[in-house]
């Protein structure tokens, strides 16, 4: 392992983890509405609703992601549907991701006493302000948690997207590691910069944790 | 003020309200006693509109108490509720607690909603806790609090659904200081309690419910000390010995 080939190697991976910083926030974004979309149809009393999102959410969570993403990336445009890989990307691994999100949410808001709703209904609050003001705040709390280990998940599995062709950091790695054929330098590096970033991510959650924690069980600090 | 005429509830097979009446006056203390299972909380959950029935009416000021009208909002503004748990809202401050109601209710500017809290929290001497987390009060201390709650929406009755039953016996006495405070100040309550003491002091008319009907009501003093009913008796006669 040579310094000189880990500074030609460096600013090429670094270009890579930019985009997988992309794919990664896209698909978090994505999850986050759609699963809280999912969700929310899921606990509503219509019928149609809580069957489509338990429809939805289970066929997702029984396809492997790669299959999600080469469906949208190879299958989609013959529908007439184009995209870039990066957009195929963020939207496969958003929409594979927004089930495990709805899964997140719904135990969440689930965990919610019902004598929080009671209250809020005997003051006169209606549904949608419930929701909003006193189930929504909890949930998102307890849902915390699972969901930074589902953001960190993400993260990882942006390295899917290098199996259609997105140039994130995994894919530059294969690519200069085929060239040079200096792979251990070049895996090495490249798990060094995945931790780089999950590191710093792990350790954000835990103390949006203790922060949110202080107000939910409060700590007498 | 609350009418409640021959109302009959069931959950599933099990009928826990066969016929229940009884009418509030303006200002009147009625407390529900009786044994667990009696179908006390029922009638008080019922009369907020927590509860649905299924036969029978509560009107409240004349109008008909509906779960499944636009209308039960606008009434649950005018009937508090105080419950068991307390259930404040674990994630806002006991300021805030009290505050959600008039902002996001009935609209008032958050100042004046603020002001007003904070003079309710100093009644329920809980003037220092303003800017405290529920969890880290008593649970006397939050009761008090849920009370202050209810009164924020300026109602016209107080439920209190066995408000000190979930308290250590050394916090008791402050809530109900609380409580007899606001008798005295004409507030219109229903309690359902099993503080007999309180009940002989306060109310004006005590209901004895057992297997979801009314055995036995009248003056607080004559019920609670000569009991007419066989039930009311051997019930009493139970609860006084512990």
């Amino acid at each position: 392992m040579e310094f000189s080939d880990i500074t030609a190697f460096l600013p090429i991976l670094l270009k890579g983890a930019l985009i997988t910083v992309q794919i990664t926030i896209g698909a978090l974004l994505l999850s986050t509405l759609l699963g809280l979309l999912l969700a929310l149809m899921k606990l509503s009393p219509v019928r149609a609703f809580s069957i489509t999102a338990g429809t939805f959410i289970n066929v997702v969570r029984g396809l492997p992601i790669i299959v999600q993403l080469f469906y949208i990336y190879f299958v989609l445009p013959e529908l007439g549907i184009q995209l870039s890989a990066l957009q195929a990307s963020i939207i496969g691994l958003g929409v594979a991701y927004s089930a495990y999100q709805a899964e997140n949410f719904r135990a969440g808001i689930e965990a919610i006493e019902a004598g929080q709703i009671e209250a809020a209904r005997s003051i006169g609050m209606k549904s949608k302000l419930i929701m909003r003001r006193v189930v929504l705040p909890q949930a998102i709390r307890i849902a915390l948690p699972p969901y930074g280990n589902t953001a960190v998940m993400i993260l990882k599995d942006s390295s899917l997207a290098s199996t259609i062709t997105v140039a994130e950091m995994t894919r530059a790695g294969q690519l200069i590691a085929a060239s040079t054929f200096q792979n251990t330098t070049v895996y090495t590096l490249v798990a060094l910069l995945y931790l780089c970033l999950s590191l710093p991510l792990i350790f954000g959650v835990n103390r949006l944790e203790r922060y949110f924690g202080k107000s939910a069980k409060g700590g007498k600090s | 003020m609350i009418n409640i005429n021959a109302i009959h509830k069931s959950f599933g097979d099990v009928e826990v309200l066969k016929g229940v009446s009884l009418t509030v006056a303006k200002g009147e203390v009625v407390c529900l006693i009786g044994p667990s299972g009696s179908g006390k909380s029922t009638v008080l959950r019922c009369i907020n509109g927590l509860e649905s029935y299924d036969q029978g009416s509560i009107t409240i000021n004349d109008r008909q108490v509906d779960v499944a009208s636009k209308d039960i909002n606008d009434l649950r503004t005018q009937v508090g509720m105080v419950f068991q748990r307390f259930n404040l809202f674990p994630h806002r401050t006991v300021v805030e607690n009290v505050m959600e109601g008039p902002i996001f209710v009935k609209n008032e500017p958050r100042e004046k909603a603020q002001v007003q809290a904070i003079a309710l929290l100093e009644k329920v001497g809980l003037g220092d806790k303003v800017h405290a987390y529920p969890q880290q009060l008593s649970g006397g201390q939050q009761q008090r609090v849920a009370i202050a709650r209810a009164l924020a929406m300026q109602p016209e009755a107080i439920l209190f659904d066995e408000p000190t039953s979930a308290l250590d016996p050394e916090l008791v006495g402050d809530v109900l200081t609380v409580m007899r405070d606001l008798a005295n100040e004409g507030m219109t309550m229903v309690v359902v309690t099993h503080e007999m003491s309180f009940a002989k002091e306060v109310a004006d008319r005590v209901c004895f419910l057992y297997g979801g009907q009314i055995v036995e009501s009248g003056d607080a003093h004559t019920l609670l000390t000569q009991p007419s009913h066989e039930r009311t008796q051997d019930f009493l006669r139970r609860v006084l010995n512990h």
